[in-house]
């Protein structure tokens, strides 16, 4: 009897052949999400600033809201799977203007993104390391290296500009290079994670506090017994631990939220997957779900080891400036890890296992933007030098340059000006994909000529077109989110600058759309006729 | 949409390929003149499909098929019209039958050959029946080739349509630009029907060439695009077709001709019309030739093309379309 496969007649004839495997998909996502630096993000800013607010709690309900997200934009790449990203579900879906606006928000987003990356590279990666490596081999010139040179304005911006420049090298000189890397420094990434996690397993309460005592004595200003001596300090300086708060768990979900966004971004390569569905169910289901339960171990590991209260105090007196009472440079988990490890080599290996997420953020962040700038150029509406491919090793180095130097535009801002609050930039790009996952919901019923060769056209929910529940699901998860950030004054807000920035983006977009539009129309050519759909009699 | 006696003398081209059977996407190449303002059509190679869904009527009174690698159910003739449709759009070839002549058939691959015969015949009949008079109502040109992938019967049906005007292995001439064509390729892993060695390419290009008066003013419409640019990066594969993996990373290779790019860098004639590696979409310059390949997404129903302004034997711009 014929199995499902067999029941087609096949003749000679060349095939498509699409690239990235199951794993490669899994690994570009999970690499995107940046177990690292989420987990530096929530350890850091979670027990100092949102007080009353529960990492387990704000981690899951990311993930679900994630959940929902992920599996909108699975719908879209399923049905529509081509490299692009939102761009490309956009031009089928809606007014072309709109759909250039949304993706240049979106791309210019997550290139910001890519400097932050590499600004925290820095700040949380490399400058902890070597100031914890100067701390246990007790050389003060090494940790006064790191505390104050390699986390200072200077140093982030060298470091973090030049992890630009070499992730663009490795961009420019083959996509094949840039794999490798990527799947190198996720072997070291996953390495230190392990090392990170078993150390928190071989540690207890006593060992970690024996060794930080014994290490920051004489480095704190809080007492002989420096561990408790930290907690002290910083309930003086207004520190406590309140009981569970819905509100500020809820905004702490922010923390959350913006790396699990990476675990979608195998989107933007949908056009390069060999079995379109499984592989990105896999990456993008799989690197939500595995992060957070990687976060949720780490957390129970960290709080056991080093006590919530402690946490909590060290990072707030670190983002408060509590004088004396934290450590060197910012309390990141490898840092104290490390410190409680009491060991060199541990300490390095855990560090570069957390260099290595961060740094999985980097070239694919260059990466993302150059596809859709490379995107824009063909359908005429970018200058057409950016479309222009190097023969020798078939990457678009004018697009991989524009974005290093928007890159290390953004690296220079955030390094020496405050004009960016910390991530105002997801809410520009979560508006986006919250837009074009609304534009899903109706997409099966605007385009059902588009939506029934779609392998996922005959799954109902409640009677609905799959696509159409699992984008409202997400439409809803990622306008909420939009909310949570907009009223979350600490990570993005709605501060004039801030919204003045939203808003701006949004209208400079859509103003280069249409000079372009004109630009075009003078030189002979309709940029309408790239997108525009030919009607068939 | 101006004409070209509007437009000073310029006037274009519009190029598709690789349309692989999709009944939507040979529809919107006949509605492309019209709705880009072209004047003249050139349908590159790989006209013809690549799979026959049987459509197995069962004992219940139910069909049996398969689409995306899962069984399908279809309960009534509505639905499988609906089937036909769409997999007709995505450049398949629906076919009802019983259970017992598909059984009969799935065990017979000379049988099988038989009926991709019948219904890629059938299909282009069809098609050149829907361009004719639309063709005619707007008065453009129309040029097709066939591909590697193409039966050497598709060359018959298309020189006899008297619609369509058949391009392999000729010299014609279009606006005072002289258009060479050929749908063969060099070797690739799939053994295709119209495939030769890199020399004989050489000489049968070398042989249309030589037929030239201005070969600076020429289109070379060659299936296969010039090695080593854009337009011609795609994995490489095994001797089973599977991709091929080093250090956990597909290999990515130039399938294109060397051939191909030798001639066009030597003779450097003024555009050259590519198709043949779907993802391969982009334009590309050899010298003062522009090369452009519009790749290929016929099974999602969307047709990639590139609108090409000619003016005094000149390539003004060549804009890549997704209609």
């Amino acid at each position: 009897m014929a199995t499902a496969s067999d029941r087609v007649f096949l003749r000679k004839a060349s095939g498509l052949i699409k690239t990235a495997s199951n794993t490669d998909v899994f690994i570009y996502d999970i690499g995107l999400v940046s177990i690292g630096l989420g987990l530096g993000f929530l350890l850091f800013f979670g027990p100092a600033a949102y007080l009353g607010g529960s990492l387990f709690v704000a981690t899951i309900l990311a993930g679900v809201a994630m959940l929902a997200v992920g599996l909108g934009m699975l719908t879209w790449t399923i049905t529509i799977p081509r490299s692009g990203g939102i761009y490309n579900f956009g031009t089928r879906s809606m007014w072309p203007p709109l759909a250039f606006t949304l993706s240049f928000v979106e791309v210019t987003a997550w290139l910001f993104y890519g400097s932050f990356g590499a600004v925290y590279l820095a700040q949380l990666g490399i400058a902890p390391t070597v100031t914890a490596v100067g701390i246990l081999t007790d050389n003060s010139g090494v940790e006064s290296f790191g505390a104050n040179q390699l986390a200072g304005r200077w140093g982030t911006f060298l470091i973090a500009s030049g992890a630009l420049i070499i992730g663009a090298v490795i961009l420019a000189s083959g996509m094949r290079r840039f794999f490798f890397t990527q799947k190198v420094m996720f072997t070291i990434a996953v390495l230190g994670t392990l090392a990170f996690l078993g150390t928190l397993i071989s540690l207890s309460r006593s060992d970690f506090t024996g060794a930080f005592n014994s290490l920051m004595g004489d480095r704190l200003d809080v007492g002989s017994d420096t561990y408790q001596g930290v907690i002290t300090a910083a309930s003086g300086a207004g520190w406590h631990d309140p009981s569970f708060d819905w509100s500020r768990t809820i905004a702490l979900a922010n923390w959350a939220f913006l790396p699990l966004i990476g675990a979608a971004f195998s989107i933007s390569i949908g056009g390069e997957i060999k079995q379109v569905a499984k592989g990105q169910t896999i990456g993008i289901i799989g690197g939500i779900v595995g992060s957070v339960i990687i976060w949720l171990i780490s957390f129970a590991l960290i709080f056991r080891t080093m006590g919530s209260d402690f946490l909590g105090a060290v990072t707030y007196s670190n983002l408060n400036g509590v004088e004396g009472a934290s450590t060197p440079v910012t309390p990141f988990p490898t840092l104290l890890t490390g410190l409680g490890a009491n060991s060199v080599a541990l300490t390095i290996l855990i560090a570069l296992g957390f260099i290595g997420w961060i740094w999985l953020w980097i070239p694919t962040q260059i990466l993302y933007p150059t596809r859709a700038i490379v995107a824009w150029s063909l359908d005429r509406v970018w200058p057409d030098v950016m479309g222009k491919v190097n023969e020798r090793t078939h990457t678009p180095i004018p697009a991989i340059a524009l974005s290093l130097a928007g890159g290390i535009t953004f690296v220079g801002m955030l390094a020496f000006t405050s004009f960016f609050q910390l991530v105002i930039f997801i809410e520009v790009a979560l508006l986006a994909w919250a837009i074009v996952l609304l534009a899903g919901v109706f997409f099966p019923y605007r385009r059902p000529d588009i939506y029934e060769k779609s392998p996922i056209s005959r799954i109902k929910v409640a009677g609905l077109p799959v696509m159409t529940v699992a984008c409202a699901l997400g439409a809803i998860a990622a306008f909420l989110f939009f909310f949570n950030l907009f009223f979350d004054s600490f990570a993005a807000g709605h501060a004039r600058k801030s919204l003045e920035v939203m808003i701006g983006w949004f209208v400079g977009a859509f103003v280069i759309y249409w000079i372009m539009w004109f630009v075009r129309r003078r030189q002979g050519i309709n940029v309408d006729l790239a997108f525009k759909e030919i009607p068939v009699e | 949409m101006l004409r070209r006696k509007d437009r000073g003398g310029e006037y274009s081209i519009f190029f598709a390929t690789d349309v692989h059977g999709s009944n939507v996407c040979f529809k919107k190449f006949i509605g492309a003149a019209k709705f880009y303002g072209a004047d003249v059509l050139i349908l590159g190679g790989d006209v013809t499909g690549k799979m026959v869904v049987p459509i197995a009527r069962q004992a219940d009174g139910s069909y049996l098929t398969s689409f995306a690698g899962r069984e399908v159910q279809l309960a009534s003739d509505e639905e499988v019209a609906t089937f036909e449709r769409r997999t007709n759009d995505m450049g398949f070839y629906p076919k009802v039958m019983s259970e017992e002549e598909f059984q009969e058939l799935w065990q017979q691959p000379d049988k099988q050959e038989e009926l991709f015969h019948s219904l890629i015949m059938a299909r282009l009949e069809e098609w050149i029946e829907y361009a004719r008079p639309r063709l005619a109502a707007q008065g453009v040109k129309c040029f097709a080739a066939p591909g590697n992938d193409d039966s050497f019967f598709v060359d018959e049906i298309l020189a006899r349509s008297g619609t369509i005007e058949l391009l392999e292995g000729r010299v014609v001439e279009l606006d005072g630009m002289e258009i060479l064509t050929t749908g063969w390729s060099n070797e690739t892993p799939w053994k295709t029907e119209r495939e030769c060695s890199e020399d004989e390419l050489r000489q049968t290009l070398l042989s249309m060439i030589e037929q030239l008066a201005e070969p600076r003013s020429a289109i070379f419409n060659i299936h296969v695009p010039p090695r080593g640019t854009v337009l011609d990066q795609c994995p490489e594969l095994d001797e089973e077709l599977r991709p091929v993996h080093k250090g956990g990373n597909p290999v990515m290779m130039s399938a294109g001709s060397t051939s191909v790019r030798e001639l066009i860098e030597t003779y450097q004639p003024a555009l050259g019309l590519h198709g043949h590696i779907h993802e391969g979409r982009g334009i590309a310059r050899l010298g003062r030739t522009v090369c452009v390949n519009p790749g290929s997404n016929y099974s999602e129903g969307v047709l990639n093309g590139s609108l090409i302004r000619i003016k005094s034997k000149e390539i003004k711009d060549v804009q890549l379309t997704q209609g």
